[in-house]
């Protein structure tokens, strides 16, 4: 039996059904170098089995139901209507539903079923795939003409208390501005919350309307984006913002 | 350890909401533990168990009979589970590698079993397990995909063929590759964790 035969078999002993197991072993135990080898290919196994277990966070399996519950769609709620719309930025995935715009992501090359599965993970609903109305393109070309953000038409209910007043105070912050993580925590009178800004910022579902993108951190650094620190620069240029050098700002 | 393959049966009706609890709370450890090995990233996994699951459901709802007791769930839900993240991690920023602090000093101290270590043995065991866990979440997708199903998952080449809908051949070869560059990377890290009665011995 050749080295290279063998090397192919002995993975194969693992299951404990290779019927030439015996010639394997008596080559192993002829050839150093095979069994050298073997002695690795075992000891890499060994490691990736002494992995710790990980435990799923407890509430795990309550909370998958409720997903499929929440998804399921007309016992519990009216899918929300989600529609691809191009913009100056790529496709944009909307979702909407009478009492607003629930959900904008920005294409990242994702297929649209798993777009989908994301925007229901968040808003708890079904989403369905649906023209977009007159009233959500205009709202956007509003956003892309103006880059005025405002309550108008945005619907932030799903939201906690606080992600809804922190980012209702971002869509405070002027086009061209930027402002800090503290800034918004003083502001919405949590002044010890940047960190929770932050996440909350890092969970906006409504890019662009609700402009995270203008929220750095303390010395002006842009931080972070679910979308990518280059968008994040690209946005805040194309709505004029300069950026001077890092600096504490407000 | 791990039950036989296609050992659960699903109902032939289309499951309600409750007969699928039972599959969840089945297979929510198995799938979230896979997740997390693949990505990394524990809420990455969390959401990823989600999605899966909410696949599945539909997908069973949407099956005929038939193909409802053709179905060997488990390979299945791991196809899909492994659909998902690979779905995931292909939109995710390359940059967004940031280890969730995975091997946990709790779940190392529960997880070794054997007596007490010394507190020296668990940080050295600790920085060993940290090291295993990056050196596979370097590997490409499909290798990393193929190791964990095959070493930490325990599963035959036959059901990993069927999980990852390839031919065995290619299974067998993408172990092979996942293993030849790992003992490179880990060559020190082996050296120690293998326990001192080395299990080769056994064989050989």
């Amino acid at each position: 039996m050749r080295c290279c035969d063998v090397e192919a078999l002995w993975d194969e002993m693992r299951d404990g059904v290779e019927p030439r197991r015996e010639h394997v072993l008596a080559h192993l135990r002829r050839c150093p170098t095979c069994q050298d080898h073997y002695r690795q290919y075992e000891g890499v196994a060994y490691c990736l089995s002494c992995l710790p277990i990980v435990e799923p966070p407890p509430g795990l399996v309550p909370k998958i139901l409720d997903h499929i519950k929440s998804v399921r769609g007309a016992r519990y709620a009216v899918p929300d209507g989600i529609a691809r719309i191009p913009s100056p930025l790529g496709t944009l995935y909307v979702a909407f539903r009478p009492a607003g715009i629930t959900y904008v992501a920005i294409d990242r090359g994702t297929p649209f079923e798993a777009v989908c599965a994301e925007i229901e993970r968040r808003l708890h609903r079904a989403v369905r795939a649906a023209d977009a109305p007159r009233w959500v393109t205009e709202r956007l070309r509003r956003y892309f003409t103006t880059w005025e953000t405002d309550a108008d038409r945005i619907d932030l209910s799903d939201l906690s208390e606080f992600e809804r007043a922190a980012l209702r105070k971002a869509m405070e912050i002027p086009p061209g501005e930027v402002r800090s993580y503290s800034w918004i925590a003083r502001e919405i009178g949590h002044p010890h919350a940047a960190r929770a800004v932050s996440q909350a910022m890092a969970r906006n579902p409504l890019a662009l309307l609700v402009p995270s993108h203008r929220v750095v951190d303390a010395t002006g650094a842009l931080h972070n984006y679910g979308y990518g620190l280059d968008l994040k620069a690209r946005i805040l240029g194309m709505e004029g913002y300069a950026p001077g050098p890092a600096r504490s700002r407000a | 350890m791990a039950a036989p393959l296609g050992a659960q049966r699903i109902p032939r009706p289309a499951p309600s909401i409750e007969t699928f609890e039972t599959i969840v709370d089945e297979y929510q450890r198995r799938l979230y533990g896979f997740a997390l090995r693949m990505t990394g990233n524990r809420e990455d996994a969390e959401e990823i168990v989600q999605d899966a699951f909410v696949r599945a459901f539909r997908a069973l709802g949407k099956m005929t009979d038939e193909q409802r007791a053709e179905l060997r769930l488990q390979p299945w839900l791991y196809t899909i589970t492994l659909n998902v993240t690979r779905n995931r991690l292909r939109s995710k920023r390359p940059t967004n590698v940031a280890l969730d602090a995975l091997a946990d000093p709790d779940a190392l101290l529960s997880g070794t079993g054997e007596g007490p270590d010394s507190p020296e043995q668990i940080v050295e065991r600790g920085t060993d397990m940290a090291l295993v866990e990056q050196a596979l979440l370097q590997l490409p997708m499909h290798l990393r995909a193929a190791a964990t199903l095959r070493f930490i998952e325990g599963r035959s080449h036959p059901e990993i063929a069927e999980i990852l809908q390839q031919p065995i051949g290619t299974v067998k070869s993408h172990v092979h590759r996942a293993v030849r560059i790992l003992r490179r990377v880990l060559a020190p890290q082996v050296g120690r964790l293998a326990p001192a009665g080395d299990p080769t011995h056994a064989v050989l």
